[in-house]
């Protein structure tokens, strides 16, 4: 299942929100993403086992061509932005109208504002956020990349609301341009054992 | 171009912006092409190229190309390509364009640069214009590609003049590709045509981008990558079905993917890796053509320092698909030169994920999952197989040695390997039995040094082992069995200086950070010549250090030394004891101190620098045990014979050294030449680690060692008191937390006993509360009890009604009885009914069925009388029960039973009386089952009717339609024998006409006849 944090504006946690999902740490100074990066990780949802294939994606201006290509592969977008800086709210429609353009349709975007944790300096106020949210269609999350608040409930909601729309036939999963491919078990030694975990999919596909 | 004198013609091709600025000749029009001959900056032959060029080149910028060498013939079939030209731009018809540019394209190849200056723009202008013809967009993609490209063979080339015209072409390539590039539009133009699906488009198309690319690169990914979706519409390319375009669109993605990560990392999530891997397990592994080969190479591309693609690749779980790569059968005998590149890539593809030179953590996964799957026991396999090439076991023994590094599993997995010999040995043993044996390639030598540093490295369990095998008490008394630690001194001591120098740095490697195997080593003691005590290997590489010179060798001598001196420096850095045992020989000061200040040639100076090293090291981790040499001692003899200054410049010249730059630069010992085999990874850290503190230490007096030895003193005690703070904190901790835990568990307690005592109060207030009502009821009763004489007169009164109620009783069982007979009477009169309404249904005749109505009636009589009888007793009943009905109110007027001797009788009386209902009740139920039953028969009685009368109904009907049958077979017969008379008649006038007549084609016509008749009537009568 490939989902993507994107965007916009740089600083505003993208990268330590994957990091902290990923490796449960949190680096207060974090190199500025270059293009894109990618992570993983594995999750559990209704005893199925779904590994998320997460790519960063620069929020810089120059790297906007470069981070469309991304688009079209995913399954689901995380738009974030930064509670304490009111520009990066103002710019969600830019990004958004991006993400729609180039992306399938069926994506499943989530609104992230992130940096919950300095309430003394907020600029974007709850309501705004979930205002936007529900006027886009789009679910709200505010997250703390660096408490690691919501930080999991944001991948992982993510997650379910692909895995709703996969078992409701809205994805095909046999299409690989949707960003979701049911795979064999992983972690087979054993070459016949991977082929009959492949037959039965049912027995856990990781996405 | 009428200057035939001059052979050779020199062109200048300037891109001029503004004509008033330029410095040369003038033009007439926007004409930027000028012609030059030798020593004649701006001479012949420019009104020629004028008509040729007509100033097409359009080129801005006043950018300057350079200069172009072209031969003079070359110039003659610049008209015809003009005139093709000319055709391209005015022609109206499609074919007179088409076939000008398909002559165009044949001339390309070889007049590349006249068709390149004068066809460039009509063939762009072709590709802007013509694109509903495929035909014409073929050729022109054909002819720009030949342009472009450089892999067309050079004809008509001097030998004199091949490199220079190499060189010349090779700028002709760029020249023309920075011209196509220059425009944009030009190259998302070819990106839209690599989308078309005809083949003559697509293929030429690919080649074309795939010529752009390789000439110039980094402005063509630019362009690509700000085209939309331009990398994955690329990417589309792997899932032609036409595996020309396949191949060529894996080429494509070669030049597309050099050195540029963002394109790397889309074509990665473009599921590059999947369809790559796809791709080369149909083509059959490492038995697979070129097509491999190129897969391999892209793979290699996408994968190369790019982390975030080597993430990818091991999350995707495409680790476990290289594993088939290396499933090679027994015979490995004559493998193709395909076969022995595609492995050897194969190879390099897993060395990229576990690069020492990748982040620690990235690598450490990528080792894991080799092992998990069962890559790293396949490589394995390979190296024990025999009849492998030598490169190709080379190069599994440096994958194996990158796939184990730093990894304790896998290091432990190798160490268990055993060679498929007999008896069997481990895989260490041999491999190092190749290391120490000089007739081994220098190549394979190299790799297993590589493996076995490897292998130890940061595995104190792997050194353990190796060094264990040389200790007295784990020596294998038998010497049937060859160990490790024995084929290591062996090649310590032997006269090949290479082998001395690998086993040194290999024993190195084993006690590299690990201070208790260096104290251990100590104890190994060498058997020499027969008579001759025992010599400690300490003492043994000493004498061969200071005797070097003496013993002939193959290979250089200083290698040997030096070998030698990086084993010393390992073992005594941070190891005292060592340290001890090296002074205590009362030689080897006087060695070193007479190496280093002797004024020795330039090849020496390596082993110069050594040994100051090790001197420093013996003054730095000296404990001061021996007298005569304490660290100040030391210190005073260097001052004396060698001078300070001296000292620290011999020391400068390790890391001077140019190997030692080469030999820090990776941990893979990568020399081409034996000789040059100086440095080992590992020892340059412990030089770069010890340089500054040993100079720091020679330059410090005695003075100021003795205070620092104070500080250290005093830092010593401050450290013990921290510790025991520390300790006393932890202590306190501890305790902190037992008490928060037993304060914890005290409150829970409390809180779980408040409950139990909330629940006491209220269930005691519960028990005051059920005993204030008791008291209450209490008082009640003793109340009632006095009330309860007076009941008893009237129950005197109840108890003949009582009995005369059970007279009443009987009398209506008795009734009941009598019904009961009459209704056995009708049960029996309906089962002769029930058994006579299936003889109705099959009789054919009326008369039965007349039988059954009168039964019926009958019946109907019967259930009428029975329904009046039952009518009456129901009357009777509920008499009865009004009758009932009222004693029960007389009875509950009475007050409730009383409790004592008295309340016994009327307590007996009540229970008649309730017998007496119950039995009333069932009388009852009776009386409503048999109308129940009634009912049903009467159900019965009239289905059975209903039946009857169908019967009839059939019947009648199928009379009607027997007499209807019998009449038409009554008219038939009649019609026959009308028919049958005719035809007699007609036989009899045919014979009498002299015809003959067959008695068979009679009765045939007859009986045709009468069918048809049949078949008349069955119409008539539908």
């Amino acid at each position: 299942m490939d989902v993507e944090v994107t965007q916009d504006y740089q600083c505003v946690g993208k990268s330590c929100l994957l990091l902290q999902f990923t490796d449960k740490r949190f680096q207060p100074v974090h190199d500025l993403t270059i293009g894109v990066e990618f992570g993983a990780r594995m999750i559990t949802i209704e005893g199925k086992q779904i590994k998320l294939q997460i790519w960063d994606t620069a929020g810089q201006e120059s790297f906007r061509s470069i981070t469309r290509s991304y688009y079209r592969g995913a399954a689901g977008a995380l738009l974030v932005y930064d509670i304490t800086r009111r520009d990066t709210f103002n710019h969600l429609t830019t990004w958004l109208e991006d993400a729609r353009q180039h992306s399938n349709s069926n994506m499943v975007i989530m609104l992230i504002g992130n940096k919950s944790d300095l309430e003394s300096r907020r600029e974007v106020k709850k309501e705004e956020g979930e205002a936007f949210a529900q006027e886009h269609g789009l679910i709200f999350m505010e997250t703390s990349a660096k408490t690691a608040s919501n930080v999991e409930e944001a991948f992982i909601d993510t997650a379910k609301e692909i895995f709703q729309k996969i078992q409701e036939g809205v994805f095909d999963i046999n299409n690989e341009a949707n960003g979701i491919k049911i795979g064999p078990q992983h972690a087979a030694t054993n070459a016949t054992l991977a082929g009959n975990q492949g037959g039965q999919q049912a027995g856990g596909g990781c996405c | 171009m009428s200057g035939g004198k001059l052979g050779k013609t020199r062109i200048w091709l300037f891109l001029i912006d503004n004509l008033e600025t330029w410095p040369g000749p003038k033009f007439s029009s926007g004409f930027s092409c000028l012609v030059s001959s030798q020593g004649y900056p701006w001479g012949l032959g420019e009104s020629h190229f004028q008509s040729d060029l007509d100033g097409r080149l359009l080129l801005s910028e006043g950018q300057y190309l350079p200069l172009i060498e072209v031969h003079k013939p070359a110039i003659l079939p610049g008209k015809l390509i003009h005139k093709l030209c000319d055709r391209v731009a005015s022609s109206t018809l499609l074919e007179d364009r088409r076939d000008a540019v398909r002559a165009l394209k044949s001339l390309s190849k070889k007049y590349r640069l006249e068709v390149g200056i004068q066809a460039m723009d009509h063939l762009i202008h072709v590709l802007q214009t013509d694109r509903s013809d495929s035909e014409i967009i073929g050729y022109a993609l054909d002819t720009l590609y030949n342009i472009i490209s450089n892999d067309l063979e050079e004809e008509e080339q001097d030998d004199s003049e091949e490199e220079n015209s190499q060189k010349q072409t090779e700028d002709l390539e760029s020249q023309f590709t920075e011209i196509f590039i220059k425009q944009q539009e030009n190259v998302t133009l070819l990106l839209t045509y690599l989308e078309e699906f005809d083949f003559h488009v697509r293929r030429p198309g690919v080649k074309l981008l795939t010529a752009l690319l390789k000439q110039q690169g980094p402005q063509v990914q630019q362009v690509i990558l700000v085209s939309p979706m331009g990398v994955s519409r690329l990417m589309d390319l792997l899932a032609d079905s036409r595996e020309v375009i396949r191949n060529d669109g894996v080429l494509l993605l070669q030049q597309l993917t050099k050195s540029n990560a963002a394109i790397q990392k889309i074509v990665a999530f473009e599921n590059a890796f999947e369809r790559l891997l796809d791709i080369i397990t149909e083509e059959g592994n490492s038995d697979g053509g070129i097509v491999v080969e190129d897969c391999l190479l892209l793979l290699q591309n996408l994968l190369k320092n790019n982390n975030s693609n080597q993430n990818f690749f091991k999350e995707g779980s495409y680790i476990q698909r290289m594993k088939p790569w290396f499933e090679v059968g027994d015979d490995n005998a004559g493998w193709s030169a395909q076969k022995v590149t595609n492995l050897h890539l194969m190879l390099q593809l897993v060395r990229v994920l576990v690069s020492p030179t990748n982040p620690p953590g990235a690598a450490s996964s990528c080792q894991k999952a080799m092992f998990h799957c069962g890559l790293l026991q396949q490589l394995c396999t390979i190296l024990m197989a025999t009849g492998v090439p030598a490169d190709i076991l080379t190069e599994t023994i440096n994958t194996v040695s990158e796939v184990i590094r730093g990894c304790q599993m896998n290091q432990d997995y190798f160490a268990s390997v055993n060679a498929p010999s007999n008896p069997p040995r481990p895989a260490i043993v041999v491999l190092l039995m190749s290391m120490v044996n000089e007739r081994q390639p220098f190549v394979l030598r190299c790799a297993v040094l590589y493996c076995f540093q490897c292998f130890l490295y940061k595995n104190q369990k792997g050194q353990g082992e190796i060094v264990s095998t040389l200790l007295p008490s784990t020596i294998d008394a038998t010497g049937n069995s060859v160990s490790a630690g024995q084929l290591l001194c062996g090649g310590l001591f032997s006269t090949d200086s290479f082998s001395n120098w690998c086993a040194a740095v290999a024993l190195a490697h084993a006690l590299q950070e690990n201070a208790p195997l260096k104290e251990q080593l100590l104890r190994v003691q060498l058997a020499t010549s027969l008579g001759n005590p025992p010599v400690s290997l300490l003492q043994q590489c000493t004498n061969i250090l200071s005797q070097g010179d003496k013993i002939d060798r193959r290979g250089s001598k200083v290698q040997t030394r030096v070998g030698l001196l990086i084993l010393l420096c390992t073992w005594l850095s941070n190891c005292p004891i060592a340290v001890t045992h090296f002074l205590h020989n009362s030689a080897n000061v006087p060695f070193l101190t007479g190496q280093i200040a002797e004024n020795l040639g330039v090849e020496e100076r390596v082993v110069q620098g050594l040994c100051a090293l090790l001197l420093g090291i013996s003054i730095y981790y000296n404990d001061n045990s021996l007298e005569n040499y304490r660290k100040e001692k030391l210190k005073q003899l260097i001052e004396k014979r060698i001078g300070k200054e001296n000292f620290i410049e011999k020391l400068g010249f390790i890391s001077k050294h140019e190997l030692y730059s080469r030999a820090a630069q990776k941990p893979q010992p990568n020399f081409s030449n034996p000789d040059d085999m100086m440095f080992d990874h590992e020892f340059t850290k412990l030089v770069k680690e010890l340089e500054g503190v040993l100079t720091k230490a020679i330059y410090k007096t005695t003075e100021e060692d003795k205070k620092e030895e104070e500080v250290k003193k005093t830092l010593e005690q401050h450290d013990n008191i921290v510790t025991h703070y520390k300790s006393v904190i932890r202590v306190q901790d501890q305790e902190l937390e037992d008490l928060k835990k037993q304060v914890e568990s005290l409150k829970v307690q409390n809180e779980q006993l408040q409950a139990r005592v909330t629940q006491q109060v209220s269930q005691i207030q519960q028990h005051k509360d059920q005993y204030n009502l008791l008291k209450v009821q209490l008082g009640k009763d003793n109340q009632h009890h006095s009330s309860g004489n007076d009941v008893v007169q009237m129950n005197g009164v109840q108890s003949e009604e009582i009995s005369k109620l059970r007279e009443e009783a009987e009398e209506w069982k008795h009734k009941l009885e009598q019904l009961e007979e009459q209704l056995r009477e009708k049960d029996s009169l309906i089962e002769v009914l029930k058994s006579s309404p299936p003889a109705v249904g099959t009789s054919e005749g009326s008369s039965q069925t007349k039988t059954g109505l009168e039964v019926e009636s009958e019946l109907h009589r019967e259930a009428e009388t029975l329904r009046a009888q039952i009518h009456l007793q129901t009357t009777e009943i509920a008499l009865l029960q009004t009758e009932k009905q009222e004693l029960l109110q007389q009875m509950s007027a009475a007050p409730a039973p009383v409790p004592g001797d008295r309340g016994t009788e009327t307590a007996d009386l009540e229970g008649r009386f309730t017998a007496l209902l119950q039995e009333t009740k069932e009388l009852k139920n009776e009386i409503v089952g048999l109308a129940e039953e009634r009912t049903s028969l009467k159900q019965q009685l009239d289905s059975a009717n209903s039946t009857a009368a169908i019967l009839r109904t059939e019947k009648s009907a199928l009379q009607q339609e027997i007499a209807e049958s019998k009449k038409e077979q009554d008219d038939l017969l009649v019609l026959l024998a009308d028919q049958d008379q005719k035809i007699v008649a007609l036989k009899n006038k045919l014979k009498e006409l002299g015809e003959p007549v067959e008695d068979e084609e009679d009765t045939e016509s007859g009986d045709q006849g009468e069918e048809d008749e049949e078949d008349g009537k069955g119409e008539r009568e539908d």
